[in-house]
């Protein structure tokens, strides 16, 4: 998927139009939306673009956020250190750390360096409560975000606008970075890192400068959560926020530039979206994210890009079916799973087996508004049904795309013969 | 000394739990080259299968059927979804096995709830073997003990012994020759992922019955057991072995020192110093015992990058 310039000016337009389209409420989450799609972006430029895979970025995200907090009491806001530059403090303490972190992980590469980026997560997430003074132990540490510039940042909205022009810079960073020689090297690091020390480049220094840069734009995101929430505290070294931005990104699509901030976007909207409606979210995001690993290995801004070639290729008309066909596939699908998963969450949970212990026969559950009877056939025959038919759908679904690339392949046989002969 | 007698005696049994998890991985790493993620959540699937069953069969026998079990579970992920993606590269196969720990740990806190379950040692084997000084010693962890070093011998015989043994040793270093020879190699991996499986599926049904059994299990050992085969070398069965001890010595050791760097620094005098900047001078050793592992990796990584026994770079 090519974004134009056209294309990326609406983009941003519009998300300088969200204030005053949003309620309040959803602005909250728009914030959160920004900052875990720059969290992604951020971790996709090393394990996307430099081919390092790291599964402990929480480390560099929580850095930047701890800095933050800690500029805030200091600076109150005041002198060289006003609240819309807050950021930069959070910048700097990831580039720092991430050199340091970045020169002992990237000594290997591959699964190695998987570990090692896990252990030094790990590390931070098991001193951090022990060091009170600099991690405020498990109540954490909150502070006040100071009026600057003429701006009280006591709204939503230009908390929101503060955040929308970091994340905006930071991604033009990250976009111009991709063109200089940098850059490229980057990507050449992840092809060959091997042929890149023969042709006499410093691998190593590059393996940390790609790890440094990804760090300093975490800390930025952490930075940013900081100003949005006024208060830290060590939970974000969890091993839980590496798992996400991991899982983000891959479910948007590391190949593209702007697959993981999509992907982490969506994610954060849904679980905002669905907090109270399930407690299973997570399950979903994994069995996502293991469906994208298995089927889609571009991601979800893959399938967009994959669904335009076919149309490119066979036109509108012959698409079309097999588009509806897939979609009602994955609704029908995702139907059954949830309508499983919600019935199975409800019928374990602590409250119903005490009460099935006490009752003569087993209680109905609740769910979408309807009550079920776990023991009635007809309960799940509902799943069952909605399972079958999207099994039917997705196996027709994947007919028809092989006749269509069949017929295509052969097309092009044909048109090839005369020329050989 | 009691003390220190004690520790070290826990240390090592830890440390031997440590091993039987890490063993499978190991073996699954040479083998395939995969670091299989998953891999601790198969000792956490061992934990909750051996508490449910519990009821059903006895102690001892769900014990053995979750190991079984968790050995299926181990060919299903094999056959069913890492040899599905192979092609894309170790890279994707790491992130599936990720995705597969992450809905295992999401499973378990959907039947089982997201806190510790109830699951103890039985009351038959809830007594002391011997005792060091005034304090007993329980049977139950010599068990543990004692099974995981049965199982190491019995890997050890079978795969320096047996044909099995052979085709496996010769399969992890020329996959390609191996099937060139005839020998069904698929099967073999399978084989090696099932029985790795298995193994760690053991260590949780046993150890899980003594620790606490919870869905944040598999990622408490997860990490200790990613340290082992790094420190150990990865796809080394010995290097396994000796980081396991080395770490869970270190690590029972450690809590039960009550210093700091402070009192180092007090030996030329520089107490105060020390202490006037706090942090990390003044922590105690045993409050840092969780992050002594880490450190160790971080340390063997800058001295010695393949591993304590590891040949492979």
């Amino acid at each position: 998927m090519r974004v134009t310039t056209p294309m990326a000016l609406l983009g941003v337009l519009l998300l300088a139009a969200l204030p005053a389209l949003l309620p309040a409420g959803l602005l909250n989450a728009a914030i959160q939306m920004l900052i875990a799609a720059l969290f992604a972006c951020a971790y996709s430029l090393l394990s996307g673009r430099a081919g390092m895979l790291s599964f402990g970025h929480a480390a560099y995200f929580g850095v930047g956020a701890f800095a933050t907090v800690h500029a805030m009491k200091a600076f109150g806001g005041a002198g060289l250190l006003p609240t819309p530059l807050l950021p930069l403090v959070g910048a700097l303490a990831g580039l720092g750390f991430g050199i340091v972190a970045g020169w002992f992980a990237t000594q290997r590469s591959g699964t190695t360096f998987a570990m090692i980026t896990l252990a030094i997560a790990e590390l931070l997430h098991a001193i951090a409560p022990q060091l009170k003074g600099w991690f405020g132990g498990e109540s954490g540490i909150s502070t006040m975000r100071m009026p600057a510039w003429g701006l009280s940042f006591g709204s939503t909205q230009q908390v929101y606008y503060l955040a929308l022009a970091w994340v905006l810079l930071s991604l033009a960073l990250l976009y111009f970075h991709a063109a200089t020689p940098m850059g490229r090297l980057t990507l050449a690091l992840r092809e060959n890192s091997h042929r890149l020390g023969f042709l006499g480049y410093d691998a190593h220094g590059l393996g940390v400068s790609a790890f440094a840069l990804s760090a300093m734009l975490s800390g930025i995101a952490g930075s940013l959560q900081v100003v949005s929430n006024e208060a830290v505290n060590y939970v974000v070294f969890d091993a839980g926020v590496s798992a996400a931005v991991v899982l983000n990104s891959y479910i948007g699509g590391v190949g593209t530039f702007l697959g993981p901030a999509l992907g982490a976007a969506l994610m954060t909207f849904f679980s905002y979206a669905v907090s109270d409606a399930t407690q299973s979210w997570l399950l979903y995001q994994g069995v996502l994210f293991v469906l994208v690993m298995m089927v889609l290995p571009g991601g979800l801004t893959g399938l967009v890009s994959t669904t335009a070639r076919l149309v490119g290729r066979h036109g509108f008309a012959a698409v079309l079916p097999l588009a509806l066909l897939a979609l009602g596939a994955a609704l029908l699908l995702s139907a059954g799973t949830v309508f499983v998963v919600e019935a199975v969450q409800r019928i374990f949970s602590q409250d119903y087996r005490s009460l099935a212990r006490m009752a003569a026969s087993l209680p109905p559950i609740t769910m979408f508004a309807h009550a079920w009877q776990p023991a009635a056939a007809s309960t799940w025959l509902v799943p069952a049904a909605l399972l079958a038919t999207g099994a039917a759908f997705a196996w027709s679904a994947r007919a028809r795309l092989a006749a269509l690339t069949r017929g295509t392949e052969s097309n092009a046989l044909e048109a090839a013969a005369p020329a050989i002969s | 000394m009691d003390a220190v007698v004690f520790a070290v005696l826990n240390g090592v049994i830890y440390g031997l739990l440590l091993f039987m998890v890490s063993a499978g991985l190991t073996l699954i790493f040479g083998m395939m080259g995969v670091l299989n993620f998953a891999h601790a959540s198969f000792y956490m699937l061992g934990a909750y299968f051996a508490y449910a069953l519990q009821g059903l069969v006895g102690f001892a026998g769900a014990v053995v059927l979750s190991t079984l079990l968790v050995g299926g579970v181990g060919v299903v992920v094999e056959r069913g979804f890492l040899r599905r993606v192979h092609r894309h590269g170790h890279a994707h196969e790491l992130l599936l096995t990720f995705g597969l720990s992450f809905i295992v740990a999401e499973l378990v806190k959907l039947f089982f709830g997201n806190y510790p379950v109830d699951y103890r040692v039985p009351k038959a084997l809830d007594f002391a073997a011997f005792a060091v000084g005034t304090q007993q010693y329980p049977v139950y962890r010599v068990l543990m003990g004692g099974i995981a070093l049965l199982m190491f011998a019995a890997i050890y015989l079978l795969l320096t012994r047996t044909r099995i043994g052979i085709v496996v040793r010769a399969a992890i270093y020329r996959p390609r020759m191996v099937e060139a020879l005839g020998h069904h190699v698929q099967l073999v991996f399978m084989g090696v992922f099932g029985i790795g499986a298995a193994l760690a599926g053991l260590a949780g049904a046993v150890a899980g019955a003594f620790y606490t059994t919870n869905p944040n299990m598999a990622l408490e050992i997860g990490v200790m057991v990613f340290v082992v085969v790094v420190v150990g070398g990865l796809g080394s069965l010995a290097g396994a072995m000796l980081a396991s001890l080395l770490i869970g010595i270190l690590t029972s050791l450690a809590v039960g020192v009550d210093a700091s760097i402070a009192d180092l620094a007090a030996l030329v005098g520089a107490r105060e110093w020390a202490q006037g900047i706090g942090g990390l001078l003044t922590l105690k050793l045993s409050s840092l015992a969780a992050t002594i592992p880490f450190a160790l990796m971080l340390l063997v990584l800058l001295l010695r990058p393949s591993g304590l026994m590891g040949e492979r770079t």
